[in-house]
């Protein structure tokens, strides 16, 4: 995730080295790859014939690997003719985040707090994802969205969400 | 003679006045998102799925599937006339439909869209209706090495039809593999990447995983894409009938798409979208007049429009005969089947004929219903494209988040998981039935996969009749306190590519001959969760 990462302008030739999409993607593979790898260091690989718990995860993490190293090998070697990453490319990370912890705040706070706040959290905090939200829209949004939803999950469907906080 | 006999089944499921509402509520959901961009048909059964639960089995599939093919008639509209599809499905529509319209024909590419998509309809339920009985009956036959040899084919599909590059396409179906792998090992019983969370035993819900690669996704690459403005057709819709000139061009279009649509439904990573690009490529290089493409060439709207929606019904043959997605929808559909404890397969057309006829059936209808109510409605749901998008989608991220919270883990989630409870109990007792199952109990865990094979070996029948000893083991070890056993998900998937890829790895590993130790374990596992929730109530 750092990689990159607020590299605007992209001074360094390093950088713009590895701001290119295929050299990006093929680094995600191999991180994805590494972290499985060291995940499943202690899982008992086992034989072919009885295969432990980590022989699979080992296994297709190694050709992740070898498909990322590929991917990078690509990138870098037919880059001029693709064009970089602009700096507008490294501006979607403000609603890959913003998106993403919104859910997750909403999954963690749905059971504690209640459906009313964890609306509130989940519509306050996706709403920074788009800039051109204006605080009154959202609160209004949020209103509406939390009467919609009370009436549709909770009256119409009947499932048992905590409205509210349970102390 | 039996297919009539069938479809008259059918027609009186799917003519019932509950079943009739539940068809044209998903047509008109369908048609709904359909006309919505950044809300696809994945993302909407998805989050639809927790309220199947109230719904009769047949009802609440009927309801689906006609959010899936009213999906493809939404799209093309607004491709149509705003130049925006709603759908990928109907990217291809957008090149001479909105040449049309501009032209002042959009009234003709309406209805040649519609007409061509209800010509298509027919003939794929057709299909349907013809072929699946047949194949079911060959599905019925296959053990673990057919399934294995079926999983190896999809994967393949799955690289060989994706866009672009192809070691990206292989590298993503290992990532999904390793998604897949998340939770209990079914032949070890260890956990696997769970970081140490309970939920995370269990595997990664299909449903999480639709929402969050289609859902979520799209809703990131909306906002990451500057605010769209959205040049409505001013001019009044006039003339909506097309020419005579048009109908002489486009039926032959309309033929050729929904042929190749039924063929790319079926196969596995086909679909909707993969037709109409294949089709519109057909229609530019048979056309005599390949200069005309692009602007406004009625056969560039017929051919792709009726193959999305060919493509769309007949990825169901795959699903519906032998227990395979061909695509992230019929993904999520297994996972509907699976919530009411029903299993997908070839034994689901003997077992319950009104079910699979009356979706049949019901898909006639609502195709007939889709052109009907909605060349009337088009204003209406061009006027829906003006909410904006910063509002739309908070409430598209609120409903995935209420939608994968109820499936996984409220009382509804309970509910689901009592479902598999019953559902894997039913294939216990049903195992003198099920080869796959037969080949499983042949050989008490210590299995190689020749055994397979074991079904077709005499004496089968003598070792099938132990299964039912499994379930009273697993009620025993229930009531001697019960470890956590582990649970597998067989019969759901992880979407799209993935699905493939769960499947592949996931299901013969479960119903084949690998574990009948496995199989009891499961039953002990939902037994328990059953129990959990018996006392939380």
């Amino acid at each position: 995730m750092s990689l990159g990462e607020g590299q605007n302008n992209l001074p360094n030739p390093f950088w713009r080295m590895l701001a290119r999409r295929d050299v990006l993607a093929g680094l995600l593979f191999i991180g994805v790859a590494t972290l499985g790898l060291w995940l499943s260091r202690d899982y008992p690989i086992g034989t072919a014939l009885r295969m432990g718990t980590g022989y699979v995860p080992r296994l297709l993490c190694w050709i992740l690997l070898g498909l990322g190293a590929v991917v990078v090998v690509q990138g870098l070697r037919e880059a001029q003719d693709v064009r970089p990453l602009s700096s507008a490319d490294f501006s979607a990370l403000r609603p890959l985040v913003f998106v993403t912890a919104s859910l997750v705040i909403f999954g963690l706070s749905i059971e504690r707090l209640g459906l009313v706040i964890s609306i509130l959290l989940l519509i306050g905090v996706g709403a920074v994802a788009a800039r051109a939200l204006r605080p009154l829209e959202t609160l209004a949004a949020a209103l509406v969205l939390i009467v919609l939803s009370w009436g549709i999950f909770i009256l119409g469907l009947g499932l048992t969400i905590p409205v509210w906080p349970e102390w | 003679m039996e297919l009539l006999h069938n479809l008259a089944v059918g027609f009186g499921v799917a003519l019932t006045p509950a079943n009739l509402f539940f068809a044209l509520t998903g047509a008109l959901i369908g048609t709904l998102i359909g006309v919505l961009p950044g809300i696809g048909p994945i993302a909407t059964i998805a989050m639809l799925l927790p309220l199947t639960f109230h719904l009769e089995p047949t009802s609440g599939l009927i309801m689906l599937a006609g959010i899936f093919y009213g999906a493809q008639y939404g799209g093309s509209t607004t491709a149509i006339l705003v130049n925006l599809p709603g759908e990928t499905s109907s990217v291809v529509t957008c090149i001479d439909g909105h040449q049309m319209a501009r032209q002042g024909r959009a009234g003709a590419a309406l209805a040649v869209a519609a007409l061509g998509s209800f010509f298509a309809g027919c003939i794929s339920t057709t299909l349907i209706a013809t072929f699946a009985p047949p194949l079911a009956k060959v599905g019925q036959s296959f053990g673990a090495p057919e399934y294995f040899s079926l999983m190896v084919l999809g994967l393949i599909a799955a690289v060989v039809l994706a866009h672009g590059s192809v070691i990206k396409a292989i590298a993503m179906i290992v990532l999904g593999l390793l998604f897949g792998l998340v939770g209990t090992d079914g032949n070890t019983g260890g956990t696997r990447f769970t970081f140490g969370i309970t939920e995370l035993t269990d595997g990664i819900d299909i449903a999480t995983l639709a929402i969050g690669i289609f859902g979520i996704g799209e809703i990131i690459t909306n906002l990451t894409q500057p605010q769209e403005t959205r040049g409505l057709v001013a001019k009044k819709i006039t003339r909506l009938w097309p020419t005579g000139e048009d109908f002489r061009r486009a039926w032959p279009a309309v033929l050729r798409g929904t042929a190749l649509g039924s063929v790319l439904g079926v196969l596995p990573g086909g679909g909707a979208t993969l037709s109409a690009f294949a089709a519109y490529a057909l229609e530019k290089r048979s056309s005599k007049h390949p200069e005309q493409f692009g602007h406004g060439a009625v056969e560039g709207v017929a051919g792709p429009e009726s193959a999305n929606n060919a493509g769309a019904q007949t990825s169901f043959i795959p699903m519906l005969t032998l227990g395979i997605p061909g695509n992230a929808v019929m993904a999520l559909m297994i996972g509907a089947f699976t919530i009411h404890g029903i299993q997908p397969g070839p034994q689901i057309m003997s077992e319950r004929p009104g079910m699979f006829w009356g979706m049949v059936a019901s898909m006639w209808i609502g195709n007939l219903m889709l052109v009907i109510i909605n060349l009337p409605l088009i204003g209406m749901w061009v006027q829906l494209l003006k909410v904006p998008y910063r509002f739309l989608y908070l409430a598209i991220l609120l409903f995935c988040g209420i939608g994968v919270y109820t499936v996984s883990n409220s009382a509804a989630g309970g509910a689901f998981r009592r479902a598999r409870l019953r559902f894997h109990a039913a294939r216990m007792r049903a195992g003198a039935d099920d080869p796959r199952l037969r080949a499983g109990s042949a050989d008490g865990g210590e299995s190689s996969p020749r055994d397979a094979n074991f079904e077709r070996r005499p004496g089968d029948l003598r070792r099938a009749a132990d299964q039912p000893r499994l379930v009273d083991r697993s009620a025993c070890a229930l009531r001697a306190g019960g470890a956590p056993g582990h649970s597998q998900q067989a019969g759901r998937g992880v979407p799209g590519i993935a699905a493939l890829l769960h499947h592949a790895h996931c299901r013969p590993r479960c119903t084949d001959a690998l574990h009948t130790d496995c199989r009891a374990l499961h039953v002990l596992k939902h037994a328990t969760d059953e129990n959990e929730h018996r006392a939380w109530q």
